[in-house]
């Protein structure tokens, strides 16, 4: 008897253990749907090529579009969740080491940081009324007027 | 410790409240914009606004440490009490003018104990042209012309902004009195970057004149607190070529400086009339940035020839040796620990500095000419923007301590602990 009990209190725990992971599984593909995207201004639709071009424009290490333009970095806040996750899925990299390279360069006067927006609504707008603009939301959008960049 | 405690929490309010008045002023500044008669006005307005908010920028930084200490004082009267002798205000400006060309400058407020005196000092901490002449694919070159800081070793350049160092104190090859020497430079620099599928590489060149004039540097040379002239500074260089692996995962970073200097005597009588100095010396940089550990670790040496000095004084060729290792730890994004131990000895052929002792018949103590350190430090980035940290320091030796605020050399200590608190804002 108290080891059917047991065997039940057992099988009890196993169940929820398996409705936990069955939550994690759906979460974890719930955001493998909503990946971040890149999103860029009308008029520079696919002038990017790779992942390291991205990477070398958010470290603004990479200054201009190929039509001679400067480009415009749009970010969100370094402990935003979106940011988070933009840069170490699309970037390959941690906020801090954007952080580092920014900060060395707004303070000694070599370059001007990304421009940081408060939310994935304002970055949308931003990037819809900025020429050579480049910045990222949350997940795709069907949604005309938003032009994404697709890595190759 | 109370009075630690309660210091600590004044300075956090006081800074809160002057923080809140400038965003207060900003939003009644939008307030007024919003009610302006005329809409064509506004449309004005807002173009020139665009135009402002995407090529100028402001940016600023403001730190207020505190610190207790055993045996030795740092940043003001800290030795078995409190000091909160250690203030940094930050505010540039950065123009893009051309696609190419930018202006920037940048204004730094400082109070670090006896060396700057209670009022602090304000100096113009870089202000210079930019021009980038070529634009390529993977890279480019331009000359900037004006006030430059210096590229050397890891943390230089942006010394005076706590954010962008894990610990309150720099590491010992950082020392507080070769600052104002190493920190910027008039004059010009060459800068190039070029970009590779196996990582980044930097190039900057620096020539021009150091700030060679400081009371403390002086002093360590020609040991004499009393000479009336100054150091000034000859044409000098500092260059350093960095590569970058994986967006600055892997950093390494080698930096060379030659500068020279020269006594500008006050009178004619002045003994140190003829006295010269020349410093040749390099660091190599090696840090890695991982998403919790991180490691870095600088070695550098330091020829110094001081010739000259005066009659009867021989010439001095001290070779100077620095180092550090440094690990950290994040356990939360926000939240870091850091352990290092650090290294300084300013001659290498009187490592314990008997020599200098026995010369001086004793005035100056041997451990006066070399240091060790074991940090342990904690940091926390509340907000992007406001940050907190504490540390504590296990000190053998005194090399790096200002003798303007350590004034009587037989009471300076061999053994002693700093305990420290900062607190940071940056925008």
């Amino acid at each position: 008897m108290t080891l059917h009990c047991i065997n039940k209190g057992m099988f009890k725990q196993r169940a929820s253990i398996n409705r936990l992971l069955l939550c994690i599984v759906l979460l974890l593909n719930a955001q493998a749907l909503e990946a971040t995207e890149v999103i860029v201004s009308a008029n520079v639709i696919g002038q990017l090529k790779d992942i390291h071009e991205l990477r070398a424009i958010f470290s603004l290490r990479s200054l201009y579009w190929s039509n001679g333009e400067r480009i415009r970095v749009f970010v969100l806040p370094d402990d935003n969740l979106v940011h988070k996750e933009f840069v170490k899925e699309k970037l390959d990299m941690f906020p801090h080491q954007l952080r580092r390279t920014w900060n060395r360069m707004t303070y000694t006067g070599t370059g001007q940081p990304p421009v940081t927006v408060d939310s994935i609504a304002d970055m949308l707008e931003k990037i819809k009324q900025t020429d050579n603009a480049i910045g990222y939301i949350d997940r795709r959008i069907e949604d005309e007027s938003i032009h994404y960049f697709d890595a190759q | 410790m109370n009075r630690f405690i309660i210091l600590m929490l004044s300075n956090i309010i006081y800074m809160a409240c002057l923080f809140s008045f400038s965003v207060c002023a900003q939003e009644s500044a939008l307030e007024s914009m919003v009610e302006a008669p005329i809409q064509e006005e506004n449309r004005l307005w807002k173009s020139v606004k665009q135009t402002w908010k995407d090529d100028i920028q402001f940016h600023g930084f403001l730190s207020q440490g505190l610190f207790s200490t055993s045996g030795n004082n740092v940043y003001g009267k800290s030795k078995d009490s409190v000091s909160a002798g250690l203030t940094e205000i930050g505010l540039n400006i950065s123009y893009q003018a051309l696609n190419n060309l930018s202006f920037a400058a940048q204004g730094l407020y400082r109070r670090a104990g006896a060396n700057t005196g209670d009022a602090g000092e304000a100096t113009l901490d870089f202000g210079f042209v930019d021009l980038n002449i070529l634009n390529l694919q993977d890279g480019r070159i331009g000359i900037r012309g004006g006030r430059i800081k210096n590229p050397w070793g890891l943390y230089n350049e942006t010394r005076d902004v706590a954010f962008t160092h894990p610990t309150i104190f720099l590491p010992l090859a950082y020392f507080e009195r070769s600052r104002s020497l190493y920190l910027a430079l008039d004059g010009g620099q060459l800068y190039t970057d070029y970009n590779t599928a196996m990582g980044d590489f930097s190039f900057k060149f620096n020539y021009g004149w150091m700030n060679a004039d400081d009371k403390e540097l002086l002093t360590a040379i020609i040991n004499d607190p009393t000479a009336s002239g100054h150091l000034e500074s000859d044409p000098s260089f500092v260059t350093q070529l960095s590569y970058e692996i994986l967006g600055g995962k892997y950093v390494f970073a080698l930096s060379y400086a030659d500068l020279k200097m020269r006594y500008q005597a006050e009178s004619v009588a002045d003994p140190y009339a003829q006295m010269q100095a020349h410093v040749d010396t390099f660091m190599f940089s090696a840090q890695y940035n991982g998403e919790k550990f991180s490691f870095a670790s600088e070695y550098s040496l330091q020829w110094n020839r001081f010739t000259d000095i005066r009659f009867g004084v021989p010439d001095n060729f001290p070779v100077s040796e620095h180092w550090y290792v440094q690990t950290g730890y994040r356990f939360l994004d926000n939240v870091q620990a850091t352990l290092r131990y650090d290294s300084t000895i300013q001659n290498i052929h009187d490592r314990y500095g008997k020599g200098v002792e026995a010369i001086t018949g004793g005035m100056v103590p041997a451990h006066l000419m070399y240091a060790q350190d074991i940090v342990f430090g904690l940091r926390w980035d509340i907000t992007p923007a406001w940050m907190v940290r504490a540390e504590y320091h296990r000190v053998h030796g005194a090399s790096t301590i200002s003798l303007q605020d350590n004034r009587d050399l037989t009471q300076i200590a061999k053994n002693w602990n700093i305990y420290a608190l900062q607190v940071a804002f940056r925008f």
